[in-house]
């Protein structure tokens, strides 16, 4: 953690602010672009440190949006973990409660039919997108590669649940099998 | 990602659905925070049709849908529309605080946890794994919605350049999607013509 001045929770704020409108196919759309920001652009943490807190982020329960209230809190503490959980929900938030009304006006539009089959792909390319980036970032080994690959399919073609899978992952990585 | 046209409007709710009040609007929300491990839309459905009754399935399909389009987290765009619908912007904030909270007291107790063992070689070794399994979740999570889509060569085409823009040319994403999202609408309105 560093320090947890105001001018850092300005930057939080509005770096996830400003990607909050972004997130096409939810936070998981986002995280190449989080992890360019965060590692590159800010140098907040090393990209192994984003991923490490990624992963800890999906151990919690609810929205996937806690891998930013992680980064947050690696940057500025829990005054960062709230500030960054808000900024990246607000915006989005109130483009949804402005758009119920416009999109219950829409439903006989072809329009509506035409912009969600338009968005679809685009997120579907944005998720392989973050998998890719994460899977790149996390693999140096071949039982990495191998335990990634598992955990894919797992999730793909069965109706396991994701906790599970990384819990029988960290059980894996002690046992030096990663 | 089918929504039925003839499905009774989702706005007209209220007739024969209660209305929560604002305190069961909050306990709803935190419940399906609370309990949300490894994704919460299953949850989500359990708690908002079957328990609650303050949708009908077809109008949690639907709406699932829409939320799907918006940018923002699925399930917190969720909480947006409901919270909204039965008490306005003070129930969006309500539905929004209860989905929020207790996934972010957990998961900064998770991290505070892990940084107080994080020196055992055991624990790096462990999270070290978890991470790449995590990657393979996503992974897996977009295989899912490739195979549940309609395989058309203009939507593999999008897809497959929002992947290399960010995945492999680095772009920003700003630029993937200003560009992207008029292409894309253009390909299906000239398909539906």
């Amino acid at each position: 953690m560093n320090g947890s001045g105001g001018d850092v929770l300005l930057e939080l704020a509005w770096r996830f602010a400003s990607l909050s409108l972004f997130a096409i196919g939810g936070i998981n759309a986002l995280l190449p672009e989080i992890q360019r920001i965060v590692v590159d652009v800010e140098r907040w943490m090393s990209a192994p440190d984003f991923v490490e807190l990624f992963a800890l982020a999906q151990l919690a329960p609810g929205p996937n949006a806690m891998i930013v209230a992680l980064v947050g809190w690696k940057v500025a503490g829990i005054p960062g973990a709230l500030v960054s959980t808000a900024a990246v929900c607000g915006p989005s938030s109130v483009v949804c409660y402005l758009a119920v009304k416009g999109w219950d006006r829409m439903r006989t539009s072809k329009w509506r039919a035409i912009v969600q089959q338009a968005l679809a792909p685009i997120a579907i390319g944005l998720v392989f997108a973050s998998g890719y980036t994460l899977a790149r970032t996390a693999d140096h080994t071949p039982g990495a590669f191998v335990l990634t690959a598992i955990a894919a399919a797992a999730i793909a073609f069965t109706r396991v649940n994701p906790v599970w899978v990384l819990g029988a992952a960290a059980l894996c990585g002690i046992a030096g099998l990663a | 990602m089918t929504a039925p046209d003839e499905a009774a409007p989702v706005s007209s709710a209220g007739r024969e659905i209660p209305i929560p009040a604002r305190g069961a609007l909050l306990a709803g929300f935190l419940k399906i925070g609370l309990l949300g491990f490894g994704g919460v839309m299953p949850l989500a459905r359990r708690v908002l049709v079957d328990e609650r009754g303050w949708l009908t399935n077809q109008a949690f399909a639907e709406l699932i849908g829409m939320c799907q389009v918006l940018p923002g987290p699925n399930v917190v765009n969720l909480a947006v529309i409901i919270g909204a619908r039965y008490h306005g912007p003070l129930g969006a904030l309500l539905a929004l605080t209860g989905i929020l909270f207790v996934p972010t007291i957990v998961v900064l107790l998770i991290a505070a946890f892990y940084a107080s063992v994080a020196h055992e070689p055991a624990a790096r070794l462990a999270v070290g794994a978890a991470s790449a399994a995590a990657a393979g979740l996503i992974l897996g999570t977009a295989l899912r919605l490739a195979i549940h889509s309609r395989f058309v060569s203009r939507s593999i085409a999008i897809a497959t350049l929002a992947f290399v823009g960010v995945a492999i040319m680095h772009w920003p994403l700003f630029w993937v999607i200003a560009v992207l999202i008029p292409v894309a609408i253009f390909l299906e309105w000239r398909a539906a013509r």
